[in-house]
């Protein structure tokens, strides 16, 4: 697969734009999933993922060919989430925390429309509230765990995208999990 | 709790897969005997269990069509090179 891309990288730098809709093709589900579980947000996840995309496209000349070109697309989607969260309001915070007991979060509203069957609903319900606790994670706990969990990247892998030590991750990975622990021991 | 702090630290080294087979001994054993150790390990597994389940999002649709859209027409070498 890393063949494929790399090859697919060498047209890009040639001026082929069909070869990254290939690449952004082969990425994006992975790169929008990981926006989304770090900002909690469709929009801005599909924002934040498209702009990665494109400053991959544009700075495509920048990338290390003898690097793993995945890591290289995950650190630019990673800061530019970590960058939207601090540039965040504090009320927005506030505002995402207490979205479900108002009834107006993206689930709910769905829900609503489309009157799904009870099972359905409650396994919505159960996401919503896991996703909203990972969201109260610190950026730095939240990040290695979305990495980790989600994403299923490895913590040399992980180490690679922040550019911090493998024991850093490995401190950051444990708080997060003793964190998420707490936050979700009552489900 | 009057539990070393180690164990807890075993618990996390189990989790990265990263824990010695006689550590793992110890862990096991530890954890038999000690009901809130027990209940400390269930608890981080399942925290675990419960983000994993949430890792199926896709990307919208005509996702990719949007990107290309918004592409700079031509390579332009220098002037997007921040």
């Amino acid at each position: 697969m890393e063949t494929i891309v790399k090859n697919r990288i060498k047209q890009i730098r040639k001026g082929d734009q069909d070869a990254f809709a290939e690449i952004v093709d082969l990425y994006k589900d992975k790169i929008y999933q990981l926006c989304y579980r770090m900002l909690g947000n469709a929009h801005e996840a599909e924002d934040i993922a498209q702009e990665a995309f494109i400053r991959a496209y544009v700075n495509i000349h920048t990338y290390d060919m003898n690097k793993k070109f995945s890591t290289w697309l995950y650190r630019i989607a990673t800061n530019l989430s970590i960058d939207r969260i601090r540039k965040k309001k504090p009320d927005y915070y506030l505002d995402a925390e207490v979205a479900g007991t108002d009834g107006l979060t993206m689930y709910s509203q769905v829900a609503a429309e489309m009157s799904l069957p009870e099972e359905q609903l409650e396994t919505m319900e159960l996401q919503e509230t896991i996703q909203k606790e990972i969201l109260k994670l610190p950026d730095k706990y939240r990040t290695v765990i979305v990495l980790k969990y989600i994403d299923e990247l490895s913590l040399i892998e992980i180490s690679e995208i922040l550019n911090i030590p493998v024991g850093t991750v490995k401190t950051r990975t444990h708080r997060g999990r003793e964190a998420l622990r707490k936050q979700l021991r009552h489900l | 709790m009057s539990c070393p702090t180690e164990i807890v630290q075993l618990m996390h080294k189990h989790l990265d897969h990263e824990i010695e087979p006689d550590e793992e001994k110890r862990l096991r054993e530890h954890l038999q005997g000690c009901e809130e150790c027990h209940k400390h390990f269930y608890e981080l597994e399942k925290a675990i269990a419960l983000v994993q389940s949430t890792s199926h999002v896709e990307a919208p649709k005509d996702f990719t069509l949007a990107i290309m859209d918004k592409l700079p027409n031509e390579k332009r070498t220098v002037s997007w090179n921040r």
